[in-house]
């Protein structure tokens, strides 16, 4: 039996909207999936239940043999549950915070002292242990969550974006941490992330979710294959140079695939906007919600629908075309020869190996940022601080 | 379903409310300044005023109405504060460790009526000192019994918070819940002014409110005698109203604890 096993199992808030809608996987033990979704893609919902703080409206799951349903304390006894939102609190010292931890867990005073100190260690916290959590940086107060969830030494560890907002060393060091514990101490991860390369680096097997559904699940490497070959970018001097060389690159049978660089949302003239009208942000923002709802995402995963649906990540850029193609190196001179004898001006090219970003974008339709994080993502942070602070959010 | 209670997570809780309360001085100061302003102020200047009522005088009347006052605002504060621990995320710590929903507002009802009731002796000491009770054995006896009677009163009433806290989602129910629960709590409680001479609607009012009965146990206790109108064994009557108050209001907001969405 494996140590995850999750069956149909569904959670709708309204009627109609299924925040996650009858999932099935399983993981091993001693594995570490990540979810990868983007937002409002029901991955902390299905944490949540797995957790057993929400309870499902269909299907159900067993944690290390234990059915959420039926025995939700021997769940709560088996897993470690870094949230995704703050948890901490402020008002009490970094040690306070464990000590809780560790009583609510019942483990003895010689063991809260001793797996407190090490838990520091390991997130380096040590000394900073005994200031108030109100006066931590927020790198330091997630690390102090990561190093609460180890505390109780859980079977099952789940980590809803753990690196969100740390740094890139810091992020690292909590990568090698999550991937120690796994092989020393066998602890099973589910990890949730916006980050593909976080995905890319620490997971066994990656579940893509979209509109509360499974998407794909296989390794990384295996998601990779699906968009063989490598991908050539080229910039043009203008748009029309692209509508008069496109026409040309199709009849080439060697390039599987021809797109126009997917747009991301433009994140600064967003937040502009965000400071000086919120109510028109918010009401695009629940706009973009309803014609999610309409659009129902691609039903089956058969590679065919795959590549019809190939698009790639990057910059948005009206005149770069992006091209999947085989042995890329070897063609670049030929596209160069080809566009020199169409009068096209070229301005750059550039070679790269498909990434997980565009397994992502191809597969759901939306990209992930790295830093930025999407639209919706900024519009929902920004409510969330709101909320905070106390203030009334429009809706 | 049956929910165990765990007395390790009971004791945890109640030990966070006393290390937040302890820490929150700022809290713990204005309010026993608030309710020295209300003894200094009215006890004093209403006092010269008004005369003895019964057999004692303004302040000393007064008194045990005011160390009541600071029971019920800390006690209700204290249970609403379930809406802050959701707010801020530290509830779904709790939730998600492998104790019952029980165990940890148990621990929230004791942690929250013992600050109250330190809060209380505070302000029995301070009415003592400004020479609200005459000194006798009687009254070291009584103020034991006074603690006793707190602990009831403010377990009961961080209940009530609880239940509020439960149902309530978000700061802005707040300004209601001191506008149209605490002040007439308050108010109706006979601080002020004894209920005999009051107009009957008033009196039904006041009757109607629990802390009436917390404050009068609190008089029997600390003075030797209540209002006429519940008689010579009204302290049993304050005591029983108390007693049956509390146990509703533990097991309300235990009830609506457990089944609010984190
Ligand atoms: N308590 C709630 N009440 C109503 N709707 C909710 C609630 N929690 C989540 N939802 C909705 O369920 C859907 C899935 O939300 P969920 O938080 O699981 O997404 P997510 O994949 O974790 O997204 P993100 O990457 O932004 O964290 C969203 O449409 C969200 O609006
Ligand atoms: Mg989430």
């Amino acid at each position: 039996m494996d140590t995850i096993e999750v069956k149909e199992l569904t959670k709708f808030f309204d009627k109609d909207v299924k925040a996650v809608d009858g999932i099935s996987f399983s993981v091993q033990e001693g594995e570490i999936l990540g979810f990868l979704g983007p937002n409002g893609a029901g991955k902390t919902t299905t944490l949540n239940m797995l957790s057993t703080l929400l309870r499902p409206n269909g299907g159900t799951a067993t944690i290390n043999g234990h059915d959420i349903l039926t025995e939700p304390d021997a769940v709560r006894r088996s897993i470690g549950y870094v949230f995704q939102d703050p948890t901490l609190d402020i008002e009490l010292t970094g040690r306070e915070n464990l000590d809780f931890h560790g009583r609510l867990y019942g483990l003895d005073r010689n063991t809260r002292q001793q797996r407190i100190k090490e838990v520091l260690e390991l997130v380096q916290l040590t000394d900073r242990a005994d200031n108030f959590v109100k006066t931590y940086s927020g790198g330091m107060k997630r690390r102090l969550e990561i190093a609460r969830g180890l505390l109780h030494y859980p079977k099952v560890l789940f980590l809803d974006e753990p690196t969100l907002g740390l740094d890139p060393q810091t992020r690292r060091s909590i990568w090698e941490h999550i991937l120690r514990l796994n092989q020393e101490k066998k602890v099973t991860v589910i990890l949730t992330t916006h980050y593909t390369e976080e995905a890319d680096y620490l997971c066994k097997r990656i579940l893509i979710i979209d509109f509360g559904k499974v998407v794909v699940l296989d390794t990384p490497n295996k998601l990779k294959e699906r968009l063989q070959g490598d991908v050539v970018s080229l910039t043009f001097k203008d748009t029309a140079a692209i509508e008069k060389f496109r026409p040309l690159l199709e009849k080439k049978e060697w390039i599987h695939k021809i797109n126009v660089v997917a747009s991301g949302n433009n994140y600064a003239a967003m937040s502009r906007m965000m400071q000086t009208s919120p109510q028109m942000v918010n009401s695009m923002v629940d706009n973009e919600k309803t014609i999610q709802e309409e659009t129902s995402p691609p039903k089956d995963t058969e590679q065919a629908v795959f590549e019809k649906n190939i698009q790639f990540s990057g910059e948005q850029c009206s005149k770069c075309l992006n091209l999947l193609l085989d042995n890329g190196g070897h063609r670049i001179p030929e596209i160069v020869k080809l566009a020199e004898e169409a009068k096209v001006i070229l301005e750059s090219v550039e070679l790269r190996k498909p990434t997980l970003d565009d397994v992502f974008l191809s597969v759901t339709g939306r990209n992930i940022r790295e830093e930025e994080g999407s639209f919706i993502d900024m519009v929902r942070r920004h409510r969330i601080m709101r909320q905070a602070r106390g203030k009334p959010t429009r809706n | 379903m049956v929910q165990p209670i765990s007395k390790q997570a009971i004791y945890v809780v109640f030990l966070r409310e006393l290390k937040r309360y302890w820490r929150a001085k700022a809290r713990v100061i204005s309010s026993v300044a608030q309710s020295i302003f209300f003894l200094a102020i009215f006890g004093l200047g209403l006092g010269s005023f008004v005369g003895d009522i019964g057999d004692v005088n303004y302040l000393s009347y007064m008194a045990p109405g005011v160390i009541g006052m600071g029971l019920l605002f800390g006690s209700v504060f204290s249970g609403v504060s379930v809406i802050f621990d959701r707010q801020f995320g530290f509830m779904k710590e709790m939730m998600v460790a492998p104790v019952s929903r029980t165990s940890i507002i148990l621990g929230k009802i004791l942690g929250g009526a013992a600050t109250a009731t330190i809060q209380g002796i505070i302000l029995l000491v301070v009415a003592a000192i400004m020479g609200a009770f005459t000194p006798s054995i009687a009254l070291v006896t009584g103020a034991f019994a006074a603690i006793g009677a707190m602990l009831l009163i403010t377990s009961g009433f961080v209940g009530l918070g609880v239940a509020i806290g439960s149902t309530l989602n978000d700061f802005h129910a707040f300004q209601l819940l001191s506008t149209f629960v605490m002040w007439p709590l308050f108010m109706l409680s006979g601080v002020f002014f004894p209920i005999d001479g009051a107009p009957l609607a008033l009196q039904a009012a006041m009757l109607a409110d629990p802390m009436f009965y917390g404050v009068e146990l609190l008089r029997w206790c600390l003075l030797g005698s209540g209002t006429a109108i519940l008689g010579p064994f009204g302290w049993l009557i304050s005591l029983t109203v108390v007693i049956g108050f509390n146990a509703l209001m533990i097991g309300l907001g235990t009830y609506l604890f457990s089944r609010a969405q984190i």
